[in-house]
């Protein structure tokens, strides 16, 4: 009786109106078919998520400065597997719980580890694969070289698809022996842009205005006017035919992935793990990976997902993942317009190279 | 409208209802449906008219500060195409603050962020529990090689932006970077050359919930996190409405614009719901002033139409009333359109029917009356008949002792003459008040007892009167258009009929013609037969004693004036009637006989 008369003193003690649950803040950057059906799943499973989205393009730029400054601190965000060595070295995100990390396949596990510690959950693992139609022959092997020569056979008028960007261009670049490090440009980076910007205008369409890439590619293969088309895991879901297409790797190709980090100013970081661990559970991994071919990262999820999302699995297993360097996501902001340059015919490989050398001097030296 | 017609229960009272239901509840479900579909609609109307506001309002915001950036981004790659020349660089700096009016400062940075060519580089938010403030080219943002604009700075109270540009050259290497404060000022001017609806506001708040313009005309400072519609607006992916403490708003993220890609700023609509729901509400009132007015109207319509409907079926229950207690309205009969002037035709043949009834019943009961006056006078005759015998015996053995010539022979043969007329009137007496004898054959095969064939009976009268009429030069002609039985004994009708064509055939002095119908009576319940002949007729005033006993119209010692009382016993007996009127052609009489049929 004690009890009962207890719990009612108390709860009128307590206010009137029960103290409403803390919404979880989430800062991400899916797209918003993406962010369509992450609202929906959270829905479901009766999480308060307070999500706000931060444009993929500008996401690394937003959040290190929205971190740095420690106001509106999301609890958990979601980032590119590239940002998380720069975020770690200045100390704004934590490490999991020691719970959340086993379970993972290795090439995703791999993605969150920095200086041999985990920090973050993977959440997806995409990269650069070549993708055709089923009936199209496969290159001799996953070498750029053989990727050229396929493309040659086809009588397709531009039958390569491949992307004017620093990212698709490492490929060529480590095809060369060089990879994306700051002192490592040199006469072989100028032979491999030279051959990469050789494919545009031939074996690639000249490239549509910056912006409206993405779409242009989905418009050409949806045509089919692409035989090989590099691309990753975020442009198969809105692809038709999805059961006739074919994966296969593309050599040096980079890897990469999807982090969920819980940043060192979250108000709520034990909330924050607790979503992300919900975001990579097995169920909604797998549900992702079956609206939009995403690879999910747990090594039980990878067995029951899709045959198409296991073969894009398959040929990432032989990519590579870009230099785990904070400065590394920086590169791409002198490599790309150096490419973009070189394809367009505005300066020569000789010349953007070099431009990109000082450029990455720069960098470095600050 | 009398008590009697709205007394609750009556026709008229439920017509009334059904007719007030009809029209209330359609009208009250139409209404309730309009008004809520009204502030449904204008609900939609005022979210949708909000929110192409705010997208109006964003676009122009995004469309200005593209242009800026966009000039800036070309200045910035011409300068660094340009080789850095510092005279070229000045004049540059000049022609871009022309181009640009929201260009308010410009600074031109070298890759390692030193100052170039312009302004200072302008101080960065201040962001509040931040620490200590980073050096002015880091906290902008011009470490980065990625385009910036960052939230809203207020300088001196005015809100600006810091907005950074990479210079990249010809090849795609980084030559140094514009800053650019922009003056938000536009946003304002934007806002406020905006048509807003009565008490709208618009509101723009960058992404830590700062205005940085307003419809106000003074930009109240401080931050407005915490609003709801804020927090709101600025955790949204796009846009979206919500009604809150009286206000209706709509919101915008603004970050999914180009310009300001990344950035959260959100525009915000806010307006009193009285005002913004103002259509709405004057809709309801409208609907239901004029639902009420229409309402009136249909049950004002209803209750006249009501009355028209129901006026001709109050008449005919007042006539059925009159009709069921024992009256013969004067009234014509009720007039109606449709199944109600059935009606009325319908009772009045009913009437017609159920006098007829009366008639019939009222006939049987004179006949038993009649019956009961002669079995009296059967007795009283009886008595009578055996002094009388002995009177005329006497009498006649009187005068057999009499000689021819004797004193008193004559008043002796008076005396047996006058017994014998006695007996004679007594014999008619007794015939008067014989009562029907069943057991008499009935004429015609099949017959049933107690009952006549029309046909065949009057078939027959015309055979036994054939040599009487033959005599007078009359003629006899029958014509009989119904087979059913009727309830009367063949021999009374027979002696009935008899009686009816001797009365005619007397009254022929250079002969005559004579009629006998027998045809269905109105209603089918009973077969009428008339006696019909051309000859001198009867007064109207004799009409009425016709079938008095002992009335006669003969000549003295002709007729003993029982004949018809006879007749009307006989017909009256077996629950018929008998009248008199006038004959065909206004000529002589007609005797119409009305006997009820066999069931």
């Amino acid at each position: 009786m004690r009890l009962p008369l207890l719990c009612l003193a108390l709860a009128a003690c307590g206010g009137g109106e029960p103290r409403a649950e803390r919404p979880i803040k989430f800062l991400h950057t899916f797209s918003p078919r993406e962010t369509e059906l992450f609202n929906t799943t959270i829905a479901e499973r009766g999480l308060h998520v307070d999500a706000s989205l931060v444009p993929f393009a500008r996401g690394h730029q937003v959040i290190e400065e929205l971190l740095r400054a420690g106001r509106n601190c999301p609890d958990l965000i979601r980032i590119d597997a590239t940002w998380l060595p720069g975020l770690v070295a200045a100390k704004l995100v934590v490490q999991p719980p020691p719970d959340l990390g086993t379970g993972w396949a290795a090439i995703a596990k791999d993605l969150a580890v920095v200086d041999g510690k985990m920090w973050a959950l993977p959440q997806s693992i995409d990269g650069l694969v070549v993708v055709r139609l089923a009936g199209t022959p496969a290159p001799a092997t996953p070498a750029v070289t053989d990727l050229i020569t396929a493309a040659h056979v086809s009588e397709l008028p531009h039958p390569l698809g491949v992307r004017v960007d620093g990212y698709w261009f490492v490929p060529w670049l480590r095809n060369e022996g060089v990879d994306l490090a700051p002192a490592a440009l040199d006469g072989r980076a100028v032979r491999a842009l030279r051959d990469f910007a050789a494919v545009f205008g031939g074996l690639a369409a000249t490239p549509p205005s910056a912006g409206s890439e993405a779409p242009d590619e989905l418009r050409r293969w949806n045509a089919h006017e692409l035989a090989y088309w590099v691309t990753g895991p975020w442009q198969l879901a809105d692809l038709r035919d999805r059961d006739q297409i074919e994966v296969s790797a593309l050599a040096h190709a980079p890897r990469g992935g999807q982090l969920l980090v819980v940043p060192a100013c979250a108000a709520q970081p034990a909330e924050g793990w607790r979503l992300a661990k919900e975001l990579t559970s097995e169920r909604v991994s797998l549900i992702f990976s079956d609206a939009f071919a995403t690879v999910p990262t747990l090594a039980a999820a990878e067995a029951h997902a899709t045959p198409l999302v296991q073969r894009m699995l398959a040929a990432l297993a032989s990519a590579e993942p870009l230099p785990r360097e904070p400065v590394t996501p920086l590169l791409f902001d002198d490599l790309n317009p150096a490419v973009a340059a070189v394809v367009a015919g505005d300066a020569t490989p000789e010349e953007a190279i070099a431009g990109v050398q000082r450029g990455w001097h720069h960098l470095v030296t600050r | 409208m009398t008590a009697r017609a709205v007394a609750r229960g009556s026709l008229r009272w439920r017509v009334l209802l059904v007719l007030a239901l009809a029209a209330i509840v359609p009208t009250i479900v139409v209404g309730v449906l309009a008004i809520s579909r009204a502030r449904h609609d204008v609900a939609d109307e005022v979210q949708r008219g909000a929110l192409a506001h705010i997208r109006a309002l964003g676009a122009a915001l995004d469309g200005t500060l593209q242009d800026a950036r966009r000039t800036v981004e070309l200045a910035a790659s011409q300068w660094a195409d340009a080789a850095g020349d510092a005279k070229s660089t000045q004049l540059l700096v000049r022609r871009l603050r022309r181009d640009v009016p929201i260009v308010e400062q410009l600074s031109i940075l070298d890759p390692d962020g030193h100052l170039v060519s312009g302004d200072p580089v302008p101080a960065g938010p201040k962001l509040e529990g931040a620490g200590p403030a980073p050096a002015p080219e880091e906290d902008i943002g011009s470490h980065s090689f990625g385009g910036y604009i960052g939230d809203a700075v207020f300088d001196h109270g005015k809100p600006v932006i810091h907005m950074v540009v990479q210079a990249r050259g010809r090849t795609g290497e980084l030559m140094g970077v514009f800053v650019a404060t922009l003056d938000l000022g536009f946003v304002h001017d934007v806002i406020a050359a905006a048509r807003l609806g009565p008490g709208a506001q618009v509101l723009v708040v960058d992404g830590v919930g700062m205005p940085v313009a307003s419809s106000d005309p003074v930009l109240a400072p401080g931050s407005r996190a915490g609003d709801p519609v804020v927090e709101r607006a600025l955790a949204s992916t796009v846009e979206g409405t919500m009604s809150q403490a009286g206000w209706v708003s709509a919101y915008r993220n603004l970050s999914s614009y180009q310009s300001l890609r990344g950035v959260r700023w959100a525009i915000i609509h806010r307006q009193p719901e009285a005002e913004a729901y103002a259509l709405a509400r004057r809709t309801t009132r409208d609907t239901i002033v004029i639902g009420a007015a229409a309402l009136a109207l249909a049950l004002a319509l209803g209750a006249f139409f009501a009355t028209r409907l129901t006026r001709p079926l109050a008449d005919l229950a007042r006539r059925a009333d009159a009709i069921a207690a024992g009256q013969i309205p004067d009234e014509p009969p009720v007039e109606g359109p449709g199944e109600i002037g059935t009606l009325a035709h319908s009772v009045d043949e009913m009437a017609k029917r159920i006098a007829e009834r009366a008639e019939l019943a009222s006939a049987l009961a004179r006949g038993d009356r009649l019956a009961s006056v002669g079995v009296m006078s059967a007795q009283v005759a009886h008595e009578i008949n055996n002094p009388l015998t002995t009177v005329l015996g006497y009498a006649k053995l009187l005068l057999e002792d009499k000689p021819e010539g004797h004193a008193d022979r004559n008043a002796l043969e008076l005396i047996a003459d006058e017994a014998e007329r006695m007996k004679k009137i007594i014999g008619s007496l007794l015939e008067y008040a014989r009562a029907p004898r069943p057991s008499e054959p009935s004429i015609g095969a099949g017959a049933v007892a107690g009952t006549s064939q029309p046909a065949q009976v009057l078939g027959h009268v015309a055979a036994l009167v054939a040599p009487q009429l033959k005599k007078v030069r009359a003629t006899l002609a029958t014509e009989v258009t119904t087979e059913r039985r009727i309830a009367i004994e063949p021999s009374a009708l027979q002696q009935v009929l008899v009686n009816l064509v001797q009365n005619a055939a007397q009254a022929f002095t250079t002969g005559g013609a004579i009629v006998m119908t027998a045809k269905p009576a109105p209603g089918g319940i009973a077969t009428v037969i008339t006696v019909a002949d051309d000859g001198p007729g009867i007064p109207v005033e004799a009409r009425t004693k016709v079938f008095d006993p002992f009335y006669t119209t003969k000549a003295p010692g002709t007729g003993t004036g029982l004949g018809l009382a006879v007749c009307k016993h006989l017909v009256a007996t077996a629950g018929g009637t008998i009248e008199i009127g006038d004959g065909p052609n206004g000529r002589g009489v007609e005797f119409r006989v009305v006997i009820p049929n066999h069931p």
